[in-house]
């Protein structure tokens, strides 16, 4: 029988560098570093820690696929591929049933519709406005005080959700501020703030038409709160994965796998 | 006979009062704040106090501005959009065409060749094209608001900046500087993001000369330059831009008196807060 083979992702994306170690069955390891100032630096310690944890050295991968923002910046040679492309393959290997997939990441909301061969059918990007992107739940969060990993289980306690009279992260802002001082819970803001955001991103799925099921990745997926909310705006259950934050990395390693099959 | 005109901003609460010859007798501006009513009373005080009167020597009182209805004083209510198309055109009797641009939102308004409101455009759903783009992205910079139009003006060409929104723009101009691009480029860039913005907008009514550009934006030469270059042609901007929708409010309570009305009410005087 030959050496079994491992495969890695690397994903650099804007806000965190992420990397996924699969081997034939599945996922083996996994590291995540927040982006920072040097994306090299980073990515060169993400994947130097996975594969620790891996109890590997680089020269054992036998493939190797990268993807993110700054994937041209990365520090090892590998097939670039893009990051929706690596976010479909592995969302709909961790849900075959997945149909349709909400990346919300620091920067970029973005919505595919995927085949049931976990192929992009058409997709769909929000670049122009912070309101449906996780910017703007760290502007509000930055005000608040909350830690980005609180925001999620603070809002679920809400009664009471503010309702924003903008739909401007900036507008928002200063409306928090005003109804901080108005007595406004920080969990009813929070909540209020995910009603908008979940708002923002339903009207784009609603272009590409609604279709189930849903999967929502990338950091948004990693706040409790913000999933119901887009459900709630979606009329449907959405799935999330157990990492969400690590599903393209994971997608990633996937392709690198199916790569050399 | 005085007449006064209140306009109450985003950012700031401006009062005018003028004589019956619609010859300014004194003006003034406080910052809006959070307890409009307050503020509104206090801006007016200090007016009435520079023109030499008592408040109950003013013949008619109009109150305009987003926080218009927070003007218990006030003898009648009355838009901004109106307001600021009466105060230009008396201000510039040839103007056709108005650009507005306030602390929290732009506008742009359409004149007859009678000076009536033919149409307008608002943006008042997202920071971009507003004085808060600028506000925000000085504060990023660390540079004084009213130092950032000078800075404009002295750039070497401009940084492209290519993000409207106000949030992402922010993120665009920290990463610009970090790969070395000139703190004055970059400010002519986000003036010509303004500029693209506003004129863009007031395309939609078509732009007809005169152009007049007010509001706290047209404090801003950086910002009237790049204007010009988007529209073509030079614009004209008012002495004093904060003042002339309270000028334009204090001049359409004129009208109203001309035209025999009278305040109906007594005027409500005491200080409402919203915080008592």
């Amino acid at each position: 029988m030959s050496d079994p083979k491992y495969y890695a992702g690397l994903d650099m994306g804007s806000v965190s560098i992420k990397a996924v170690i699969v081997d034939e069955r599945g996922m083996i390891a996994s590291g995540l570093i927040p982006s920072g100032g040097n994306y090299k630096t980073v990515a060169q310690k993400v994947m130097d820690n996975t594969l620790t944890q891996a109890g590997l050295s680089f020269d054992r991968l036998s493939g190797l696929v990268i993807t993110g923002l700054g994937a041209a910046g990365a520090p090892f040679a590998g097939r670039q591929v893009s990051d929706i492309s690596c976010q479909a393959r592995g969302c709909s290997l961790l849900f075959p049933s997945a149909r349709t997939i909400i990346d919300i990441g620091g920067q970029f909301t973005k919505v595919a519709k995927i085949t049931p061969e976990g192929r992009i059918a058409d997709f769909l990007m929000s670049e122009k406005c912070a309101t449906g992107s996780g910017r703007f739940l760290q502007v509000i969060a930055r005000i608040l005080s909350v830690p980005l990993d609180e925001i999620g289980p603070l809002s679920l306690q809400s009664e009471k959700p503010v309702e924003f009279s903008t739909n401007c992260a900036v507008f928002a802002e200063s409306e928090t501020i005003s109804r901080i001082s108005e007595g406004a819970k920080p969990a009813d803001i929070l909540a209020g703030v995910h009603r908008a955001m979940a708002a923002k991103v339903a009207m784009l799925v609603k272009r590409l038409k609604l279709t189930p099921d849903v999967v929502l990745t990338g950091g948004g997926g990693q706040d409790s709160g913000l999933a119901p909310a887009v459900g709630e705006a979606l009329k449907i259950n959405i799935l999330v994965p157990e990492f969400p934050r690590l599903s393209a990395a994971f997608g990633a390693a996937c392709l690198a796998r199916e790569d050399h099959s | 006979m005085p007449f006064a005109g209140i306009d109450i901003g985003s950012t700031m609460t401006k009062v005018v009062i003028t004589d019956e010859q619609e010859k300014i007798l004194a003006s003034h501006i406080g910052p809006t704040g959070a307890e409009h009513r307050h503020l509104a009373l206090k801006v007016m005080d200090e007016t009435i106090k520079k023109a030499g009167l008592s408040f109950d020597a003013l013949d008619f009182i109009v109150a305009t501005g987003y926080g218009r209805i927070n003007v218990p004083f006030a003898d009648k209510q009355i838009t901004e959009i109106t307001c600021h198309a009466r105060g230009i055109r008396f201000l510039f009797p040839t103007a056709r065409t108005i650009i507005d641009i306030g602390g929290q939102d732009s506008k742009g308004i359409k004149l007859d060749a009678d000076g009536k409101v033919s149409n307008f455009v608002m943006n008042d759903k997202c920071a971009a094209g507003t004085g808060r783009f600028l506000e925000v992205i000085s504060e990023t910079l660390g540079i004084a608001l009213t130092d950032m139009g000078a800075l404009a003006l002295s750039a070497d060409g401009f940084v492209q900046i290519s993000n409207m929104c106000t949030v992402f723009a922010e993120h665009e101009v920290t990463s610009r500087l970090a790969e070395g691009a000139g703190v004055a480029e970059i400010v002519a860039g986000l003036h010509e993001a303004i500029a693209s913005r506003v004129v863009n907008m007031t395309r939609h009514l078509g732009i007809e000369k005169d152009v007049v550009v007010t509001g706290g934006g047209a404090k801003n030469q950086g910002l009237v330059k790049a204007i010009e270059g988007k529209v073509g042609f030079a614009v004209f901007t008012p002495p004093e831009p904060f003042i002339t929708g309270a000028l334009g409010a204090a001049l359409v309570g004129k009208d109203f008196y001309d035209r025999g009305i009278r305040p109906a009410k007594e005027r409500k005087k005491e200080e409402v807060t919203f915080f008592s």
